[in-house]
C-alpha cells in the first residue's frame, strides 16, 4: 500500500483550476519528486494532502487512509514559505513546534537539543529567531519538521538558501531518513537534486501530470540515439551513421542518421583509427527533459 | 486536547510573560496612582498654612471650643490666633505671624457681621476651617445630636417605586463602580483583541501558520488563540482589580466615602455574563479580521471599526445615565457591541425589566457565537491566501 496517494485531484480557486486531474503515489521508503515550473500546481496539491485545503474532486490517501488528526503527528512538513516565530529564542520555538507534533515537553527539550547540536545551531539556541541568518532559520525549519520523526516527510524546496555545505547536509539527511524506511516527498524545481536523489517523480505543468514514473525509465523513455565522444586527436567531419556534430563541453555529441546503431558507429571509428577517450550514449538530463516537456517537444519514443 | 492547552499556555505566556506586558500591567495603575498622589501633594503643599487670627469683638469666644485635630491625611488645620485689638492682629499680619484675620462686630451674634483682613486671599479650606471654627462655638451650648444634625445639614435619597435603587444626594461615589468597569472592560477587551489581531496577522506574516495547521486542526488553533488572549485581558482585569482592592483597603481609613460604596451581587453576575460574551465576540471579530488581512498596519485599521462602537457608550455615558431608558439607551444596549458596557451603566442607575436583561444577554450570547462561527470560517478560508480578500460569497458557500 502507498504512503501517500493522489487520486484525480480537482482544485480551483475563483475562476482559476491550479489543479486538474492529477494523481500519483508515492511508495513507503522512497525518495519521491514533485516537479514542475512554477505555478505549476505543486505547492497547491501537497496543501491538499496535508488537509490544508480541500480538493474540489478527488481522492487523498496518506498512511492508509483520509488525514486525521492522529495522523499529523505521523508527518513532517517543510513547506516552501519558510517561517518562525520571529519574536522568541530558537529553543522555545523548537520545543513548542515539537510539542504541537505530539512529543511531550522533556521529549522535546531533549531532542532539540541534539538537534541543535547536530546542525550546528547550539551556541544560538537563546537568540531570537530574527537574529538568525536565513541559512539558520532554514536549518531550524528542517529540524521541525524531522524533530518528531515522522514516517513521511514533505518538504518543499528543501534546498533554498542553503550553502553547498549545508545543502550536502540536508542530502546526507534525507538518504539516511529513506535509509530508515521514512517517506520522503520532495517538491522542487532544481532538477540535479532530483537526479541526485529521487526514486521516482511526478512532473506536473499547468495543473496537469505531464510525466510520471521511475526516474532511470523516464530518462531512457526520453533518451535519444545520440552519442557522446571525447576524441583528444579530433574527429573527421564526416562519419558514416552520423548526420550531425554538436560540440558539448569538449566533447562532441553525435546525432545518429535514422537506423544507424551506436555499434556502427563505434566500429566506424575504430575502423578509422580514431583516438577515443569517451564514448557513451547520450541520455537526456532531466533538466533537458523537464524543458522538453514543459515546452511541448515531448518524448523521442 | 494536549496540543489544544499548549496553544492556550503558549498565546497566554507569551504576552503575560513578556516584561512589556508586566510593564504595561502596572503602569496603568502605578501612573494612575502617581498621579492622584501627584495632585493631592501638590494641592495640600500649596495651602498656606501660617495661622490666621480673629478679634473678637462680639465676645462671644472668651472661652473658645477648638476644633478636633483633623483625622483626614489631606485636610491640614492651621492654628487659630485670638488678638486683643485690630492693631496687634494688624501688626501680626504685617510681620506675617499670621495670614490674614476676621473682625468679630460686636452685633456679630445678631448680624453675622464679620470682615476678613488680608495681604493676599487665604485658600478656600482655611476659610472652611474657620467657619466650621466659628460654627462649633456657635453650636457648643446645643445638645450632641442637634448639633451633629445642624453640621450634618439637608440630605436627600432618591428611590426607584420597588425600593431596589436608591442614590442619596451625597453618594456621588456611586457613580465611580459603572463608570470604572466600563473603563476597565473597554481597556483590557481592546488590548487582548488586539493581542489576537495581532497573533493571526503575525503568524500569517512569518508564515508559521502552514506548520501549526499541519499540526493540529484549524478550528483548535482558532479556539485556543481566542481562550489564550480572553486569559491575558482576564489577568489584566484581575491584576487591576487587585490594584482597586489595595486602593480600597488603604483609601478606606483616609476616605470616609469608599467604606460606603455599595455593589450588589446582581450587579456583579449582570456584568461577568454581559462582559464574557461580549469578550469573545470581539475576540472573534479580531481573529476574522487578521484572517483576512496579511498586514499587522491594515488589520489595526479594519479593527477600528469594530473598536470604536465598543467606547461610544461610555462617550454617551452622561445621556444614559440621566435618562437610561430612553430609545437611545435601549438601542445601544440591543445593539451587540455596545451592549456590554452600555448594560452595565444603565443596570446601576435603574430598574432593568427582567425581559431586557435576558433579551441583551441573549443577543450577546448569539452575537459571540456567530462571531466565533465566522471567525473559524474566516480563518479556514484565508489562513493562507496572501494579498486577495475572502468574498461572503466564498464565506457563506458550502465548500471551503
Amino acid at each position: 500500500m502507498p504512503a501517500v496517494e493522489l487520486s484525480h485531484i480537482i482544485k480551483s480557486f475563483g475562476s482559476n483550476r491550479a489543479v486538474n486531474d492529477v494523481s500519483f503515489s508515492v511508495d513507503k521508503g522512497e525518495i519521491f519528486g514533485l516537479l514542475g515550473p512554477n505555478g505549476a500546481g505543486k505547492t497547491t496539491c501537497l496543501r491538499i494532502l496535508l488537509d490544508i485545503f480541500k480538493p474540489d474532486r478527488g481522492e487523498v490517501s496518506i498512511l492508509g487512509g483520509p488525514m486525521t488528526e492522529a495522523k499529523k503527528d505521523r508527518i513532517g512538513y517543510l513547506p516552501e514559505e519558510r517561517g518562525l516565530y520571529q519574536d522568541i529564542q530558537l529553543e522555545r520555538c523548537l520545543i513548542y513546534l515539537a510539542t504541537l507534533k505530539g512529543l511531550s515537553t522533556s521529549d522535546a527539550r531533549q531532542r532539540v537539543s541534539q538537534y541543535l547540536e547536530r546542525f550546528d545551531l547550539a551556541e544560538y539556541r537563546h537568540k531570537k529567531l530574527k537574529e538568525l541568518s536565513k541559512g539558520m532559520q532554514q536549518k531550524a525549519q528542517l529540524i521541525v519538521t524531522l524533530i518528531h520523526e515522522p514516517e513521511v516527510i514533505i518538504i518543499d524546496e528543501p534546498f533554498n538558501s542553503l550553502d553547498p555545505v549545508n545543502t550536502q547536509m540536508v542530502k546526507d539527511l534525507l538518504r539516511e531518513e529513506r535509509d530508515h524506511g521514512k517517506t520522503i516527498l520532495m517538491c522542487t524545481h532544481q532538477m540535479h537534486q532530483v537526479e541526485e536523489l529521487c526514486d521516482r517523480l511526478v512532473l506536473i505543468d499547468h495543473g496537469q501530470t505531464v510525466l510520471y514514473g521511475a526516474l532511470e525509465e523516464i530518462r531512457h523513455r526520453f533518451a535519444t540515439h545520440d552519442i557522446l565522444v571525447r576524441a583528444p586527436d579530433g574527429l573527421p567531419n564526416t562519419i558514416r551513421g552520423v548526420q550531425k556534430l554538436e560540440p558539448i563541453n569538449g566533447s562532441t555529441k553525435l546525432v545518429l542518421s535514422p537506423g544507424a546503431t551506436a555499434q556502427e558507429v563505434l566500429h566506424e571509428l575504430v575502423n578509422q583509427n580514431i583516438n577515443l577517450e569517451q564514448f557513451e550514449i547520450a541520455v537526456p538530463t532531466l533538466d533537458e527533459i523537464f524543458i522538453r516537456v514543459v515546452q511541448g517537444t515531448g518524448e523521442t519514443s | 486536547m494536549r496540543k489544544f492547552f499548549r496553544i492556550i499556555l503558549y498565546e497566554y505566556s507569551r504576552h503575560v510573560l513578556r516584561k512589556r506586558f508586566i510593564f504595561a500591567l502596572l503602569s496603568v495603575p502605578l501612573m494612575i496612582g502617581l498621579l492622584m498622589a501627584i495632585s493631592i501633594l501638590a494641592a495640600v503643599l500649596s495651602i498656606n498654612t501660617t495661622p490666621i487670627g480673629y478679634v473678637d469683638q462680639s465676645g462671644f469666644l472668651a472661652h473658645p471650643v477648638q476644633l478636633p485635630p483633623s483625622t483626614d491625611f489631606f485636610t491640614r488645620r492651621v492654628e487659630i490666633i485670638p488678638y486683643q485689638t485690630e492693631a496687634e492682629a494688624k501688626a501680626a499680619l504685617e510681620n506675617s505671624a499670621i495670614q490674614a484675620y476676621y473682625i468679630l462686630k460686636p452685633d456679630y451674634l445678631t448680624t453675622a457681621d464679620a470682615s476678613l483682613v488680608f495681604l493676599k486671599d487665604p485658600d478656600s479650606s482655611i476659610k472652611n476651617q474657620f467657619m466650621d471654627f466659628l460654627q462649633a462655638n456657635l453650636l457648643a451650648s446645643q445638645p450632641a445630636g442637634i448639633a451633629t444634625r445642624i453640621t450634618e445639614g439637608t440630605e436627600y435619597t432618591i428611590q426607584s417605586p420597588d425600593g431596589k435603587h436608591s442614590l442619596a444626594g451625597s453618594e456621588w461615589y456611586n457613580i465611580l463602580v459603572p463608570m470604572v468597569a466600563g473603563v476597565l472592560f473597554i481597556i483590557v477587551i481592546l488590548t487582548s483583541g488586539g493581542y489576537l489581531l495581532r497573533a493571526v496577522v503575525e503568524e500569517k506574516e512569518n508564515r508559521t501558520i502552514e506548520i501549526i495547521v499541519t499540526s493540529v486542526s484549524p478550528g483548535q488553533l482558532l479556539a485556543g488563540k481566542i481562550i489564550g488572549n480572553i486569559g491575558v485581558g482576564l489577568t489584566q482585569i484581575l491584576a487591576w482589580m487587585i490594584f482597586i482592592g489595595l486602593f480600597v483597603l488603604v483609601g478606606r481609613s483616609h476616605f470616609q466615602w469608599i467604606q460606603q460604596i455599595q455593589i450588589s451581587g446582581s450587579y456583579v453576575l449582570l456584568m461577568i455574563l454581559a462582559l464574557l460574551p461580549a469578550f469573545v465576540m470581539v475576540a472573534a471579530l479580531m481573529a476574522a479580521i487578521g484572517s483576512t488581512t496579511t498586514e499587522t498596519r491594515e488589520a489595526e485599521q479594519i479593527s477600528g471599526l469594530f473598536s470604536l462602537p465598543i467606547t461610544v457608550p461610555y462617550i454617551l455615558a452622561i445621556p444614559i445615565i440621566t435618562n437610561p431608558n430612553s430609545p437611545l439607551s435601549l438601542f445601544l444596549s440591543f445593539f451587540p457591541l455596545t451592549a456590554p458596557v452600555t448594560l452595565t451603566l444603565r443596570a446601576a442607575f435603574t430598574e432593568l425589566p427582567l425581559w431586557q436583561e435576558s433579551l441583551n444577554l441573549l443577543v450577546l450570547f448569539l452575537c459571540a457565537a456567530g462571531a466565533v462561527w465566522l471567525a473559524a470560517r474566516t480563518f479556514r478560508l484565508g489562513m493562507l491566501r496572501y494579498g486577495k480578500r475572502i468574498s461572503w460569497r466564498e464565506l457563506f458557500s458550502k465548500a471551503g
